[in-house]
């Protein structure tokens, strides 16, 4: 456990070093949400918008490591190669999850001293959710690609990867409709919405769990 | 005897390179040093040793056991350097501190600490900000601050000054006095291992071409310098290696006394390891 606490610890010092950018971003962000709420409800795109922007910057981890070679390094302490994409996948998790938590409570607070309450609050934390997820799917389908390619060489494959899965996936749901059109018929959209933080809680483990132990087996075959 | 290391037959192969057979036994209480030129195989071999890359065919035991099979707990008995790996450069003294406290059940703080004040390091300057002499003594500060039995450094001493050269060779010498800890080493700094190591090992395009205690070069082997006319009174088969450089000829010995007696005018010198090294590599 103390293993993957310094770990942890080691990524987190990197992004000590961007401390006075977050700073800025956080408080440019802060401004522009309090103007929108000046004149519409942006609860959710407020929200959203620290997702993006602050939930995938762990893959600059991956960066400093490959520069320092710290793998390497890293591996010729007690720490085992299960250890470091244990570590990683927690972090990437970690700080997706805290941006969105962040950007909510912070969306959340703007807009109740705006404009005194949030509208479809349960509506809008559903829409959070799926754009976590997503970003989630976005995340799990670049750590193999990094792990197998190195972030400089894999950026192309990081891109790739992720449209052709959507492509995949939505061909797969094309021929689905077009071989038993009644499932459409049946599609209760309202309800699956209704549903969807079940779904995605589903999806946000089987993504994180199928990619991790893509990662390790990639990981457990290189040579470093 | 006792070993800290074995490693016995490893082999590796590459599309255009081999490691081929490499043996070495690291007893307790000695120092080995590696020599070879770059690209010789001295990195492969420590990685096979770190399990950083896997080989194809023989063992190694740390310990006695399996390196592969080696608990956390028993990696933690080995301290490392590695020449072109390490922390983020991001990092400082103290974040390294706190790292490996997490990473070490039996870290060293007040070793550490008072090691870093003794050496002047600055704890709050990030790695980048040092020079590489500075980085890598805080390098050999990690990979003994957690008291190691078995060291296993890959050119420790690159980018540092001679008179932290002198006192990192002492550090070593201190650690292996106990009689239970060993240092297997790799240098191109060949004068480090002078006073340092007690056996030498020569590996040249994957193999090892020399393997014999530092002592048995001190007082065995020898080098001679001659003009051409004295060159060719020489027979061949008294001599292991001749080099020519420059008008002189350079021959190398591995019985300086019997030599000596067949040539008593001819004044043998002791080789320094440079000299040995490329006498092996270069003589003909």
């Amino acid at each position: 456990m103390n293993t993957i606490k310094g770990l942890l610890l080691k990524d987190l010092y990197v992004f000590r070093n961007f401390k006075n950018n977050f700073i800025f971003s956080i408080i440019m962000f802060i401004a522009l949400i309090t103007m929108g709420s000046l004149r519409n409800d942006i609860f959710t795109i407020g929200s959203i918008l620290f997702l993006i922007f602050f939930g995938m910057n762990s893959i600059s981890s991956f960066s400093y490591d490959e520069n320092a070679d710290s793998d390497k390094y890293l591996l010729s302490l007690p720490i085992t190669r299960k250890d470091i994409v244990l570590a990683k996948y927690l972090f990437v998790f970690l700080n997706s999850f805290i941006s969105i938590l962040v950007g909510i409570l912070t969306s959340f607070i703007i807009t109740i001293l705006v404009r005194g309450a949030v509208q479809n609050l349960g509506d809008s934390l559903r829409i959070c959710f799926l754009a976590f997820t997503s970003v989630s799917f976005l995340m799990c389908s670049n750590v193999p690609c990094i792990y197998k390619w190195g972030v400089e060489k894999g950026r192309m494959q990081s891109v790739i990867i992720p449209a052709l899965l959507v492509f995949v996936l939505g061909l797969f749901a094309s021929l689905l409709l077009f071989l038993f059109p009644q499932i459409y018929l049946n599609f209760d959209l309202a309800y699956i919405f209704k549903i969807s933080p079940y779904i995605c809680l589903v999806l946000n483990i089987l993504f994180y769990v199928i990619s991790y132990s893509i990662s390790y087996k990639i990981f457990l075959k290189k040579s470093i | 005897m006792e070993y800290n290391l074995e490693i016995i037959n490893l082999t590796k192969n590459y599309q255009d390179f081999h490691l081929e057979q490499i043996n070495i036994k690291l007893p307790k209480g000695k120092i080995i040093g590696l020599i070879g030129e770059n690209g010789s195989g001295k990195t492969t071999t420590i990685k096979s040793i770190l399990n950083l890359m896997a080989y194809d065919k023989g063992s190694i035991k740390i310990f006695g056991k399996d390196s592969r099979f080696l608990t956390k707990k028993e990696r933690e008995e080995i301290g490392v350097v590695l020449d072109d790996s390490f922390f983020s450069p991001i990092l400082n003294v103290n974040d390294i501190n706190k790292l490996m406290k997490d990473f070490y059940s039996n870290w060293n703080e007040k070793l550490y600490y008072d090691t870093i004040k003794k050496f002047k390091i600055p704890c709050n300057k990030p790695l980048k900000e040092f020079s590489s002499g500075m980085k890598m003594k805080i390098k050999v500060l990690c990979a003994i601050a957690h008291e190691p039995k078995l060291l296993i450094l890959d050119e420790p001493t690159n980018g540092l000054d001679p008179i932290f050269r002198y006192d990192i060779i002492e550090l070593f010498n201190d650690f292996v006095s106990n009689g239970e800890n060993s240092i297997l080493m790799t240098t191109h700094i060949t004068s480090d291992l002078e006073h340092l190591a007690d056996e030498v090992i020569f590996i040249d395009e994957g193999n090892i071409i020399l393997d014999v205690p530092k002592e048995k070069i001190d007082n065995e082997y020898g080098i001679i310098e001659l003009l051409e006319d004295n060159f060719t009174k020489v027979d061949k088969q008294d001599y292991i290696k001749s080099l020519k450089y420059k008008n002189e000829y350079y021959i190398l010995v591995n019985s300086k006394d019997e030599f000596q007696k067949k040539y008593p005018k001819l004044e043998i010198r002791k080789p320094t390891l440079e000299e040995l090294m490329l006498m092996l590599v270069k003589g003909e």
